[in-house]
């Protein structure tokens, strides 16, 4: 045991001091807050830049679709309106999309008796999100219209269709009712799960590097002189773990610093409301722990069997697989976080740390699923670690060439 | 009771038999040299000495006692496969080293600073190893090897990547601590460091002990049929049937006799030819008996 905590020693300063643990600290964080910081500053601006001509052969209800359009709060673009169209009016508009003088137009042909046929002509085709908007527009437009036509008052057909928005609330287990954000609850458990996927992975792969790196500069066979290549691969999991864990430890003492700044708390009011609970700080470096033991044993192992980094590469797929497995059930998990299949992904050891994330984002699951996710995980994780350390022992001391798999079975069975 | 003992030791990997009922022993205060051409055994027979693999049969002693992983606390091992972390700095390492054999940090510190003042690498100490040299690794794996003052030292090679100078300082080194009682292995291709160094030797072929014992008793063992002749004049004498190679370096000719060859008609012919200055009758080289018992088996 003694030897064990010397070399995870020896490995977690060597990775605290290095470079690369410095600008992962900050340079994480940072790049989530850009990510999202940019995508949530572009969203704000989408289509505002546009110009727009609405074509109608009704001149009124273009006028009310202009009027739908303008008054968006997310966009406001530039429209004119070009009504009542004359049969020259199509031609021009294309030549004008065409000099690009103006970026698209709607043409509404109403028909006495039916609904009215609507194109969109523009300059790009895949622009969804201003098809949307137009097709908002144009049905808020029309109801207006019409209900002004029957004889109601223009602002009172206007406020009924602009809608009424709803507030959501949420039960928790205690009883209490909690104002709650859906979107927001969604992206603090998305991020959480993200980063969780990353610091499991990068902290796999740094054992399977470390490993890697010292069978290329032959430190091993110094080593098991002295120590047992169980306790060598213990220190490297402890070391590295360690590691792993005072990044995440310096993150939510960061996070909690920020949190409680006036900006922070400004910002984090009303729609964007945030709220960490005890469990998620408790349960973020526990599913942190775990996820990384059992990548990091099954990465070691892999490693002991390589030359060099780039063989490791092969590897990659098969360490992404669950993470991207469990991003593909997002959909899956928003819909409904207690379906059977929901539970099973949080459930199934190499996908339960991110799920087990995405579910609490929505719903925190009960104590049971919790333990028995765990549980699991604690028995996955010394299935592979008694799968490694056999690859371990034998490989770390095999030079020159990758192994075939008919050597790995070997290898495995060798007592 | 020796230090280390293996006895009718195998080991077989796959399809290969690296070591075939080894035995030998090594005592306190005995310099010994494990030697054989490349893949014949050498490192698998260390590495089964260190615990590193298990032999399928046979039995390692260190100590008086069957091996245990306790008694490595007490080994130095340089293996073939030198390693140290490079990002490490000379004094951090020596010290790892120097607590994975049971020293304390201050205990550990201190060793190393004195090693390093006597392997003239002081300098050194505060630098990161991939700073430094190959031959000054060398030096600081020698070290650590000897921190915590085993008693028995193995070296896998231990000269490799050394100038004759710093050779020279390992040699002496390595005779010290066998002065002091210090059983001492290591294997190498060097003969000439064998001659000087080694009391005892063990020659490895193909997995099996070809030759092993004293070293002076060995050598005994084979006739006196080389020649060292110092001369000037005619070489014409080099031809004489009493020789069977005769090698020429402008008056200093290395000669060795047909068996049954008669030094002293030899002696006589090459008077007549030439002025001898010197007429030696030597003992075969070490590295003559290795070439002789390995023959063309050696792949090296």
């Amino acid at each position: 045991m003694r030897n064990t905590m010397l070399i995870a020693k020896r490995e977690y300063l060597e990775q605290v001091r290095g470079r690369a643990f410095r600008l992962s600290t900050i340079g994480l964080p940072a790049l989530f807050a850009v990510i999202i910081g940019v995508g949530y500053v572009a969203s704000l601006g989408l289509g505002a830049n546009k110009h727009l001509v609405i074509m109608a052969n009704d001149a009124a209800l273009a006028d009310a679709i202009r009027t739908q359009i303008v008054s968006d709060k997310d966009g406001t673009p530039n429209v004119d309106v070009a009504a009542p169209a004359t049969p020259d009016t199509r031609a021009q508009l294309i030549r004008q999309v065409q000099s690009k003088a103006i970026d698209g137009f709607l043409s509404v042909e109403t028909q006495p008796g039916g609904l009215p046929k609507a194109t969109y002509t523009a300059q790009s085709s895949g622009d969804f999100i201003t098809n949307d908007r137009l097709k908002q527009a144009l049905n808020d437009g029309m109801v207006t219209e019409r209900l002004a036509g029957s004889g109601m008052r223009l602002a009172e057909a206007d406020a009924l269709v602009k809608g009424i928005s709803i507030e959501t609330f949420q039960v928790k287990k205690d009883g209490s009712v909690v104002r709650s954000n859906a979107q927001a609850s969604f992206w603090k458990g998305y991020v959480m799960a993200l980063l969780l996927s990353m610091t499991t992975l990068i902290y796999g792969l740094n054992v399977a590097r470390s490993i890697i790196q010292e069978k290329t500069s032959r430190i091993f066979e110094v080593m098991l002189a002295t120590v047992k290549p169980s306790d060598m691969l213990a220190g490297k999991l402890i070391g590295v773990g360690a590691v792993g864990l005072t990044q995440i430890a310096i993150w939510l003492v960061a996070g909690a610093a920020i949190m409680v700044t006036p900006f922070a708390e400004a910002m984090l009011t009303g729609q964007y409301a945030v709220h960490f609970s005890w469990a998620e700080g408790i349960l973020f470096p526990v599913y942190f722990l775990l996820g990384y033991l059992l990548y990091s044993s099954l990465f070691a192992g892999l490693a002991a069997t390589c030359e060099t980094e780039q063989e490791l590469q092969m590897y990659m797929p098969l360490a992404a697989a669950p993470t991207w497995l469990s991003f593909a059930l997002i959909i899956l998990i928003i819909n409904d976080s207690n379906s059977v299949w929901s539970i099973a992904a949080s459930l199934f050891p190499p996908t339960a740390p991110i799920i087990m994330f995405l579910r609490m984002a929505s719903e925190m699951p009960p104590v049971w699923q919790f333990a028995v996710s765990i549980g699991l995980m604690v028995v996955s994780i010394w299935a592979t670690l008694w799968f490694s350390s056999r690859l371990y022992r034998v490989g770390i001391l095999m030079y020159g060439k990758r192994a075939t798999l008919p050597e790995l079975v070997r290898w495995l069975r060798y007592s | 009771m020796p230090v280390v003992e293996l006895a009718g030791v195998t080991k077989a990997y796959e399809n290969k038999i690296a070591v075939n009922d080894l035995s030998l022993s090594i005592d306190a205060g005995q310099m010994f040299g494990l030697l054989g051409p490349n893949g014949a055994g050498k490192t698998s027979s260390i590495r089964m000495m260190m615990g590193i693999t298990i032999p399928d049969s046979g039995r390692v002693n260190l100590f008086g006692k069957p091996f245990q992983r306790e008694s490595l606390d007490h080994v130095g091992y340089l293996p073939e496969e030198r390693g140290l972390y490079k990002k490490m700095k000379v004094i951090e390492q020596l010290v790892f080293f120097g607590q994975l054999h049971g020293l304390s940090p201050d205990d550990a510190r201190k060793r190393s600073t004195a090693w390093a003042e006597r392997m003239e690498i002081a300098d050194a100490l505060n630098k990161k190893t991939d700073e430094l040299s190959k031959g000054m690794q060398q030096k600081i794996q020698f070290i650590s090897c000897l921190l915590h003052e085993p008693g028995l030292i193995v070296m896998d090679e231990p000269f490799s990547g050394l100038d004759p100078v710093n050779a020279v300082l390992v040699e002496k080194t390595l005779l010290e601590l066998k002065d002091r009682g210090n059983a001492i292995l290591f294997s190498t291709h060097r003969m000439d460091q064998v001659e000087k160094l080694c009391d005892a030797i063990c020659l490895i072929n193909n997995g099996e002990a070809v030759l092993e014992g004293n070293l002076r008793e060995i050598k005994g063992r084979y006739e006196r049929n080389r020649i060292i002749v110092e001369f000037e004049g005619n070489p014409a004498f080099l031809n004489s049937e009493e020789i069977a190679e005769a090698k020429n370096y402008s008056g200093h000719a290395e000669i060795r006799l047909k068996p049954h060859g008669n030094a002293q008609k030899l002696l006589h012919e090459a008077a007549g030819m030439a002025t001898i200055y010197r007429f030696e009758m030597v003992e075969p080289s070490l590295e003559e008996i290795f070439i002789q018992t390995v023959g063309g088996k050696a792949n090296a």
